[in-house]
């Protein structure tokens, strides 16, 4: 069988979202959003930390968000620790039960979405609302950065520009350069109102806006993106500044990335594909609609197609190889392989137009790292994320999948 | 009409025109191979008849004189490889593959007729092989193991003059070569040293059916053999 046919939809399919995206990236609206500059406003701002379990970071985190560069008076912090059990209580109560900035809230295990509820409620006289995940810190800039994404009053969210903290494991450096392509993405798609996610990791809303949608939802474990799908919905925008800086801990081992990967994929199943697949395919709902939510879904298939059928061709190259070679000496086969001539190098169209597509992706990261400022070298990530990052997300693609047809839940950690 | 509708339309014209310039660029090096290829032939097609005349007009004369058909050998394994190759990537049925594999085939009959009439003339004592495949769908299950194995001795044993033939080509000279060599359509089919054999079982098996002492005298000084894979 020839899996070239199999694979060609799909590198034409990826190659045009490309080129559309690399299209809105030089278009008006993406060139104006680079070159806002930072709000002189300070309207009222209350960041909510929902915390459970988040011991280790829990200080660091309240810490970077009181140190941000904006008025004292207008802005405060409320944490809510969500039925911790692991000393989160104890030192919230140690650190800032009297801090004059910090409102701090305990309550019986809800899940996310009731903890950031149970903040936006108690955060009374703030126009905007941020949400900051308690394993995440922010730049001192940040909330300057993004309160000019709030100049237009259509504008309901704003997302920042996630980074991996200090990434040095493998798993962190190559996760770090999927994050500075989302960032890329994430620009460029606000520009066109084509965010389909505000991620926890420091997402701002109005509040009056919030609350009249009907506030956070359980939304399949991925709160963020049911609030953003709603948000659309309901016909409002969705921005982005990208130099407004996040850092967030990634997993560390595959296990953990894969698990955190199925809730994130699962979640974007179950709620586009039952909760608002009205979007889909939905010219009312513009690049949203026709282009990032169809795309999100055949990038699903896609990504588990292409894995299966280069495991197929690779097992079947594996027995060709070893059924051809049997019997002949290893050290002849070696030798054939180091001759070269350029007769017989093997360009194809799935080649060349894979090749394409690669350079695309790259000139994506590279413009996420240009338009956010990254700091950092990012090569051998970008090497270490072709060379294996793409073997393994095929796995929890295949998990997320198998678990929404068979209608499983698992845990959020 | 909106900007997004707009950057829709240019993305996918955008993404059609980089899809035909690949396809393209693809087609026009597939191109340039054959005409390599065609170029390679033709070249060999001349040296062939020049050392065919060169060996009529020297009927007496000594046998280094007609040497040159140890590089024109060379060359048609070179060929053999390349043909192979492009074989692999236009397709067995592609019209200019089939066109090309003929006149190699005839390269091929000439030069192992070159071989016999030397090999009698001047007491060269070559070890010729015949190896006869399918390219047709499920005939022939050992074929590529048998064209690699034939490679591989070829290589590590160039006094074996490897000759590879598609039975089912449409080409006269190779159904006469068949009808006289007495090949049945059992493949891999093998005649060497003029013994029919049929199947590839293992490469120690496959030696059996050379001379005894081949193996053991085999020096690296001797004449270069053809190979043509099969797909």
């Amino acid at each position: 069988m020839n899996f070239n046919y199999v694979i060609y939809p799909f590198i034409f399919i990826g190659l045009y979202f490309e080129v559309f995206v690399l299209l809105v990236f030089l278009s008006a609206p993406a060139r104006d959003r680079r070159a806002r500059a930072t709000s002189t406003r300070t309207p009222k701002v209350a960041m909510i930390v929902p915390a459970w379990n988040e011991a280790p970071t829990i200080k660091a985190n309240i810490e970077s968000l009181l140190e941000l560069d904006y008025p004292e008076d207008k802005l405060s912090v409320v944490v809510v620790n969500d039925g911790s059990t692991d000393g989160t209580k104890e030192i919230l109560d140690e650190n800032f039960t009297n801090h004059p900035r910090v409102t701090v809230v305990h309550q019986v295990n809800g899940g996310k979405h009731s903890a950031l509820n149970a903040g936006i409620d108690m955060a009374t006289d703030a126009e905007l609302v941020g949400c900051l995940d308690a394993d995440s810190f922010v730049e001192r800039n940040a909330l300057r950065e993004i309160i000019s994404c709030f100049d237009n009053p259509k504008v309901a969210a704003a997302t920042v520009a996630m980074s991996v903290f200090e990434p040095k494991k493998p798993l962190e450096i190559m996760q770090n350069v999927e994050y500075v392509l989302g960032i890329a993405l994430r620009h460029i798609l606000s520009s066109v109102n084509g965010i389909y996610v505000t991620p926890g990791p420091f997402s701002l809303y109005r509040r009056d806006i919030v609350l009249k949608v009907g506030g956070f939802r359980f939304g399949h474990q991925t709160e963020d993106m049911e609030m953003a799908l709603r948000l659309q919905k309901e016909g409002y925008w969705i921005e982005n500044a990208p130099r407004a800086r996040v850092y967030t801990k990634v997993p560390t081992t595959v296990r953990g990335l894969i698990k955190q990967r199925t809730r994130w994929t699962s979640g974007f199943l179950r709620n586009v594909a039952f909760d608002y697949r009205g979007l889909v395919a939905n010219p009312r709902f513009g690049v949203l609609g026709m282009v990032v939510l169809p795309l999100g879904f055949l990038a699903i298939v896609g990504g588990i197609l292409l894995f299966v059928v280069t495991i197929v061709i690779a097992i079947q190259n594996l027995v060709h190889s070893y059924f051809i070679h049997s019997g002949i000496p290893l050290s002849y086969i070696l030798s054939q392989k180091l001759s070269f001539d350029i007769f017989y190098v093997p360009v194809s169209v799935l080649l060349l137009l894979g090749i394409v597509t690669s350079i695309g992706m790259v000139m994506f990261i590279y413009m996420g790292k240009k338009v956010s400022n990254t700091p950092g070298r990012l090569l051998p990530g970008i090497i270490a994320y072709a060379l294996i990052f793409r073997f393994i997300a095929p796995f929890w693609l295949i998990r997320s999948l198998k678990d929404v047809t068979l209608g499983k839940k698992r845990p959020w950690r | 009409m909106s900007l997004n509708a707009r950057n829709a339309l240019w993305a996918l014209l955008i993404t059609v025109l980089i899809t035909g310039t690949v396809i393209y660029a693809v087609n026009y090096l597939d191109e340039q191979r054959v005409a390599q290829l065609d170029d390679l032939q033709t070249r060999l097609a001349t040296d062939t008849l020049s050392v065919e005349t060169q060996f009529a007009l020297l009927e007496s004369a000594p046998c280094a004189d007609v040497s040159e058909g140890n590089t024109l050998s060379q060359e048609v394994s070179s060929l053999g490889d390349k043909l192979s190759v492009t074989e692999t990537r236009l397709g067995t049925d592609d019209a200019q593959v089939l066109e090309l594999k003929k006149q190699y085939t005839l390269l091929q009959i000439r030069d192992y007729l070159l071989t016999k009439r030397l090999s009698t003339a001047c007491h060269i004592d070559p070890t010729v092989a015949l190896y006869f495949y399918s390219n047709t769908a499920g005939s022939c299950a050992d074929c590529d193991r048998a064209a690699y194995a034939l490679s591989y001795l070829h290589e590590t044993n160039p006094k074996l003059r490897v000759y590879a033939f598609d039975y089912n080509l449409d080409l006269g000279a190779l159904k006469t070569l068949i009808a006289v060599e007495k090949v049945d359509p059992k493949f891999p089919a093998f005649v060497i040293n003029g013994k029919r054999t049929y199947g590839f079982t293992t490469l120690d098996d496959f030696k059996l059916q050379f001379p005894k002492d081949f193996f053991a005298t085999t020096t690296a000084t001797s004449t270069a053999a053809t190979t043509t894979k099969k797909k």
